[in-house]
Formats: C-alpha cells, sequence, structure tokens
C-alpha cells in the first residue's frame, strides 16, 4: 500500500476512492468479549488495569463517565439494601430490575423494584407505563412469578414478602377474579 | 511616520485599553500587531488558558506573560472520561505549580481539568501564593482531604472551592475545620464529589454561618435530609444549590421544616444533587421552583411522573439534566412547560441493560425539539433513532450549538427505514449553521463524513465511535471541518491514508484520538518524522509497537501540537514518535 504523505493543507487535492478496502474491522459482537483487533489483550496482565468496567466486551461504552456510573451504582446497592433484595433478575448480580409482561403485549418491560415501597406505587407506575387508564385500572390484576415458578396474585401477600420471593410480574386482565 | 505612531500612543494608555480586552482570542490578535503591542500585551496579560498542558511549558508561558493572575490548564485528553486512557498517563500539575510558585507570587486563580493533582501540589499552592482566591479541580485525581486541609487553613483570601467529579482520598471529613474562625471570604464550595461518611457537620454549620457572602454550595451524599434546613437557614443568599441525601422516612416536622428553609432562600435559581431521593420530599421545592433556572436531577432514580411534576412547575428552566425516568412523556411535558429551555441532558439509567427498562425513545427529543425554540445544547442516550426524527429536530433547532447523541448499542440503523442515520444527522450538520460541537452514534457510513465535512464549518469538536466505511469518512472531516480543533475516534476502520494527507491539518488543531481504528505504526513514526510541531504519541499496554511489524495497527493514538518538543514524563506503556527522543525511550 502506497503512502502518500501531503503536507499542503488540505483543499487542492483530488480524491479517488482507495482500491483497498480495510477489511480489519470486523462487526463488533456486543454480547461477546472479544475486542476490534486480535491482540489478545485479555490474557495480558497489563490490561487489568484498562478494563477495570469491561462490561459487555466493550470498554468505555456507552460514554457515560466514570464517575457517574459509580454514582448510580452506588445508589442501587443502596436501594438494594432497602428493599431487602429480593430480586435478581437481569445480567448483574446485583441488579434490581424485573421483567414485566402484560397480556397481550408482545414486548416486556422492565421495572426497578427497589425504588417501590408499597403495591400502590408500583401499581401506578406500572399503569403509565402500560398506558392504562385509571378507569381501566380494576380490570387488570398483577400476578407474579415467585421463585418456587409458581404464579401468585401479588396483593394477596405482605409488600416484603412480595418483594422477597419475586421473580418476575405479569398484568392480567381480570377475569373475575376476587 | 513609525516614530509619530509610537508616541501618539504611551504604554499605559495602551494598556489601559488592552484591559478591556478579555477575551483570549482577542488579545492573541492584538498581540500579532506589531512589535510594541505584543509587548505591552504582554506584560498586562492577566488570564491564560492552556488546552492541552503539553502543548506549551510552564517556562514558556512564564517567559512570555509575567504577571498571570489566574490560570487554567486541561491535561488528559476527553476520552479518559470513559477509561480508555489507562492510569498513569500523566497531565501531572506538580510540575507547573513548581515553576509558578516562584514566578507568580500574586497568582490568585488555578482551574484544573483532568489533571492529576497529588497533595504535595496543594501544600505548594498553600505556601505560595498568599492572594489566592479560586482552585477549581474539575475532574481531577490523585490528591486527598489531606492536601484540602492545607488550603483551607492557610489560604486566607480563599473565594471559591469547587471540586467537581474530582476523585478524593476521603481520609478524613475534619479537613473542614481546617478553615480558622477568623476565615468568611468564601463565596462558592463544591464539595460534591466526596465519599465521607463524616462530612465535620459542625464545622460545615458554622463555616456556612460565618460566610456572608457564600453563594454557591454543593453538598455531598454524607449530609442527611434532616440537615438541609438548618445550612439553608445559615446562608438565605444561595443562588446555587446541591443538596447531599435527599432520603429521609416522611416527617411532617422536617417536611415543613425543609420547605420552609427553602422558601426563604429567594435567590436560589439552581438546585442539583439528589441523591437516594424520596419523591414525598419532592414538594418542599415546589415553593422555589418558580424561580429555578437550572435543575440537576441526573442522580435522582424517581419515576416519570414525580418527574413530570416538579418540572412542570418550573417555566423558567433552563438548564435540565435528568435520568431517563423522565420518559417520552416527561419530556412531552418538558416541551410545553419550560419555554426558555436552553440545555437538555438525558442520562441512561441502565446503560448495559440488553434491553429498554424506560419509555425514552426519539419521540421525548423531538417533542423538546418542537417546544423549546430557545435549546442550543442536547445530550441524549437512548436506544433508537430515526432519520426522520433527526430532520425534524434540525429543522426545529437551527440554532443548536452543541448536539451529543448516544444510541446505546454501537451501529443502530433507522429503527423505521433500517437505514444509516446519515440523512439524519446530514440535516443537523446542515440546518444549525453554529453547531460547535456534535457527538455520532448509530449506523453511520463514510456518507456521514461527506455532510460534515461540507457543512460543519464551524464545527470545533466530533466524536466518533463505530462509524465508517474506508479512510475517506477521516478524509471528509479533515479536509472540509474549518474551525476543527478537537477529534476523537474509536473503533472506525479509519487508517494511514487518510491521516497522512492531511498531515498539516493536525497541526490547526489541538488534538486528535484514535483508538482501536486501522492506523499503523509505521504512518505513526512517518508523521511523527515529518511534522516536528506535533507530538505523536503511541499508548500500547501489552507490548512495544516496535516488537511487531510496522504494517501493524496501533491500539491508541494521540496527536496534538507542541511548542514544547516531546513530553518526557511518559510512563512505559505511551511510545513518542519524535526521531530524536525515540531512542531515549
Amino acid at each position: 500500500m502506497e503512502l502518500q504523505l501531503g503536507l499542503a493543507l488540505p483543499g487542492s487535492d483530488t480524491w479517488s476512492r482507495p482500491l483497498l478496502k480495510l477489511g480489519l474491522y470486523e462487526d463488533i459482537n456486543v454480547n461477546s468479549k472479544k475486542r476490534g483487533f486480535d491482540h489478545g489483550y485479555l490474557e495480558d496482565e497489563f490490561s487489568a488495569a484498562s478494563f477495570k468496567n469491561y462490561e459487555k466486551g466493550l470498554v468505555g461504552w456507552p460514554p457515560v463517565k466514570t464517575w457517574r456510573r459509580k454514582k448510580l451504582r452506588c445508589q442501587v446497592h443502596n436501594h438494594m439494601t432497602a428493599a431487602e433484595n429480593g430480586c435478581c433478575v437481569g445480567r448483574a448480580s446485583n441488579s434490581t430490575y424485573v421483567k414485566v409482561k402484560m397480556e397481550g403485549v408482545v414486548i416486556a418491560r422492565k421495572i426497578d423494584i427497589s425504588i417501590h415501597q408499597s403495591f400502590e406505587t408500583l401499581t401506578t407506575t406500572l399503569m403509565t407505563m402500560f398506558d392504562i387508564f385509571d378507569e381501566n385500572r380494576r380490570s387488570f390484576k398483577l400476578t407474579y412469578q415467585d421463585k418456587e415458578g409458581d404464579w401468585l396474585i401479588a396483593e394477596d401477600v405482605p409488600w416484603r414478602t412480595f418483594v422477597r420471593s419475586l421473580k418476575c410480574l405479569k398484568l392480567i386482565r381480570s377475569r373475575g377474579y376476587q | 511616520m513609525q516614530k509619530k505612531m509610537a508616541y501618539s500612543f504611551p504604554d499605559e494608555v495602551l494598556e489601559h485599553v488592552f484591559s478591556f480586552i478579555q477575551s483570549d482570542k482577542d488579545r492573541n490578535a492584538v498581540s500579532l500587531v506589531c512589535k510594541s503591542w505584543y509587548e505591552i500585551e504582554r506584560w498586562c496579560r492577566r488570564k491564560v488558558f492552556i488546552g492541552n498542558c503539553y502543548a506549551v511549558s510552564p517556562r514558556m508561558v512564564i517567559r512570555r506573560f509575567p504577571e498571570v493572575r489566574s490560570i487554567e490548564l486541561k491535561g488528559k485528553p476527553h476520552f479518559a472520561d470513559f477509561n480508555l486512557v489507562p492510569d498513569g498517563w500523566g497531565g501531572y500539575v506538580l510540575p507547573w505549580i513548581a515553576e509558578m510558585a516562584g514566578a507568580y507570587p500574586w497568582l490568585e486563580e488555578i482551574r484544573l481539568k483532568r489533571m492529576v493533582v497529588t497533595d504535595e501540589s496543594l501544600e505548594l499552592i498553600a505556601k505560595s501564593f498568599k492572594n489566592f482566591k479560586v482552585l477549581v479541580l474539575f475532574s481531577c485525581e490523585g490528591f486527598s482531604t489531606d492536601g484540602l486541609a492545607a488550603i483551607a487553613a492557610s489560604c486566607k483570601n480563599l473565594r471559591e472551592l469547587d471540586l467537581r467529579e474530582s476523585e478524593v482520598d476521603d481520609l478524613s471529613g475534619h479537613w473542614l475545620a481546617h478553615f480558622p474562625e477568623t476565615y468568611t471570604s468564601l463565596v462558592s464550595l463544591n464539595i460534591s464529589c466526596l465519599g465521607s461518611d463524616e462530612v465535620s457537620f459542625s464545622a460545615l454549620e458554622r463555616l456556612v454561618g460565618r460566610c456572608p457572602n457564600l453563594r454557591s454550595l454543593r453538598l455531598n451524599r454524607a449530609v442527611t435530609l434532616d440537615k438541609i434546613a438548618s445550612i439553608l437557614r445559615r446562608a438565605p443568599l444561595l443562588v446555587d444549590f446541591g443538596t447531599g441525601n435527599y432520603a429521609a422516612e416522611l416527617q411532617p416536622d422536617v417536611f415543613s421544616n425543609l420547605a420552609g428553609a427553602f422558601s426563604s432562600c429567594k435567590e436560589l435559581k439552581s438546585l442539583s444533587g439528589f441523591w437516594d431521593v424520596v419523591p414525598a420530599y419532592l414538594p418542599a421545592l415546589y415553593s422555589i421552583c418558580p424561580r429555578l433556572t437550572s435543575l440537576n436531577l441526573s442522580y435522582a432514580t424517581i419515576q416519570s411522573p414525580d418527574l413530570i411534576k416538579l418540572v412542570s412547575y418550573c417555566p423558567r428552566l433552563q438548564r435540565l439534566l435528568v435520568l431517563d425516568y423522565i420518559e417520552d412523556s416527561g419530556l412531552e411535558e418538558l416541551a410545553s412547560s419550560c419555554k426558555d429551555l436552553q440545555e437538555l441532558r438525558v442520562f441512561p439509567s441502565d446503560p448495559f441493560g440488553a434491553e429498554p427498562n424506560v419509555s425514552l425513545t426519539e419521540q421525548g427529543l423531538v417533542a423538546v425539539s418542537l417546544g423549546c425554540p430557545k435549546l442550543q445544547s442536547v445530550l441524549y442516550f437512548c436506544r433508537r433513532m430515526s432519520n426522520a426524527a433527526l430532520v425534524t429536530i434540525a429543522q426545529n433547532c437551527p440554532n443548536l450549538t452543541r448536539f451529543r447523541l448516544c444510541i446505546i448499542e454501537p451501529k443502530t440503523p433507522d429503527y423505521l427505514t433500517l437505514e444509516p442515520l446519515d440523512v439524519g444527522f446530514g440535516a443537523i450538520v446542515e440546518h444549525c449553521k453554529d453547531l460547535r460541537r456534535l457527538s455520532l452514534s448509530g449506523l453511520l457510513t463514510d456518507h456521514v463524513f461527506e455532510y460534515i465535512g461540507t457543512y460543519g464549518k464551524k464545527l470545533e469538536m466530533l466524536s466518533v465511535a463505530f462509524a465508517g466505511d474506508s479512510d475517506l469518512g477521516l478524509h471528509h472531516v479533515l479536509s472540509g471541518c474549518e474551525s476543527l480543533r478537537k477529534l476523537e475516534i474509536r473503533d472506525c476502520p479509519f487508517g494511514d491514508k487518510a491521516l497522512l494527507a492531511n498531515a498539516a491539518k493536525l497541526e490547526t488543531m489541538r488534538s486528535l484520538w484514535m483508538s482501536s481504528c486501522a492506523v499503523s505504526f509505521g504512518a505513526c513514526k512517518l508523521l511523527g518524522q515529518k511534522m516536528p510541531k506535533l507530538n505523536v504519541e503511541v499508548i500500547d499496554e501489552t507490548e512495544p509497537p516496535d516488537s511487531r511489524p510496522e504494517s501493524c495497527p496501533v491500539d491508541k493514538l494521540y496527536i496534538y501540537r507542541s511548542v514544547a518538543g516531546p513530553r518526557f514524563d511518559m510512563p512505559p506503556f505511551v511510545w513518542t514518535m519524535d526521531e530524536a527522543v525515540k531512542i531515549l525511550h
């Protein structure tokens, strides 16, 4: 490959597409731990320092300041202790996010359970999330799957029990269950 | 004729005239008029801004400007914020302080960004500058509360101590008590970055109480909600306040005390902090909301309904920083309530989650662009975008000066058409003629760079990640963007050709960062050889770059212009391409 050094300021050159298309750049598979170039970085001890936030295989992406990430992580941790750590759905073990599905809706959502202290606030948030108006509130029932895999009605148990054994949530249309 | 000109304006008159010229650009222009103006100007320049601490040496600055009172220095490249610059890279302030200690005994202000500051540096500052007034350490590291104690104890005339986003080694909360009882000149204090579980609260209370000029106070998380009222009552003239922890069990007397304290601060215009928020305490703010122009809720993990309510009470809001919990619905409310909005930053609450956890899409930003005609600055994290939305935003907000969009998943296409987002970003640069800063994301080909090179004439800073197809992309930017000062690129297929063909351009810029691209070691060496006014530095933590073939790409490359020559404080993993120094390293 011919390297041409252009010392003049840009503007006068005619540029033609390079004949050689650089095939070095591979599609980044964000779920793998591979980096763009095979340099075996992960094995090297020097790498440890630069990979301290090596989540999802990409250093420094998304571009959230390390400082900000630390502060948010701290907060989640504090909420966790407050919410008595009942949920462990999510890719990281300290995540307090729980999957929420609504009957008839294909795409599941996620909700941070640690910021709620009662069924009241949880239900209000879910209603807003799925665009359910106040009038229709009573036609939906909040159910949850516990650690044993059983599906139960949320409001049948005390809040603390619910949070401790919660695995995921589902809003179902009330069919006369009372 | 020349003699006549020189005597018609004595130096003192010119100096007096120059004292009205504050901007660096203008002062630089003045100094180029003629030799005598250069001389007069350099003796009366009081403020120096150095965007890259390695572009010039302390001695050179002191030699040219002997009477400086205020200095601002920046160290590490911007991508250091995202862990791309290894620890120990550099940016040490001590050599600067050491030189200035002797040369500038009357130095009043030091502002540093992304620099390594040690306790030794802080102690030297405390000892050397008798009239020291302002210390701002933005995103700095390397010091502890011991260094702060030295500043507190010695700087009798200190006005401003701002440690925003710095990493401080919290050895003890008692450093605050080192401010003597006779010290009363504090105007601004930002300790929000401190972790210390025991910030000496009584010392803080006393300090606040005896400083009548205190206008800005940002507390750290250790200060609990119940303590806020007592602080505010001691500083009723505060204009800017950062809470500590904003969580507590709801107690009516605590609430009413807090609400009363807030409403007694008639000048309060800016709020921040809000760690661990309990929504029930938000109404305590309602009385001051109508006056608020700036609100930073970017650490507040509160849900959309509470955010919407709060925002709807702030019609004068000019600046909002918030988490994506605000959702599209909250942004729609913002668009209808806050017509004065100039700056919006929406941060991701779950940046590493694979699926969206909140209902925040491009719609929210479109709504704000429609409802807020004064919008100038945007930082937006989201998970989907479309060309149509970007075009709409561009057309609605032609006054944008800063536009930073981060679509969380790299190389995400237009979700409606599955095409690249070239046209959308193209519209942004085309319509926003005053755009100075741009960050790209999503699926992008070389075309977007063609747009940027064609229309981005005022663009000063460009951040690129996972974009482009070939060197043509980089070439468009380097050859087209006339005002470009800072370019940072990661994970793009840009190699030697564009860089070498535009080598001269690099001398007109402050710096270029390229990591995980395709620039070969050979090209770096060539650049280092041919361009003596550029420092070409290769960063490689695994092995020396010359242990591999020259055609191998380098891991990280940082190129910056400098009149100081190559630096000598490089760690083992940084190699300079300067011919003369290479052998020594």
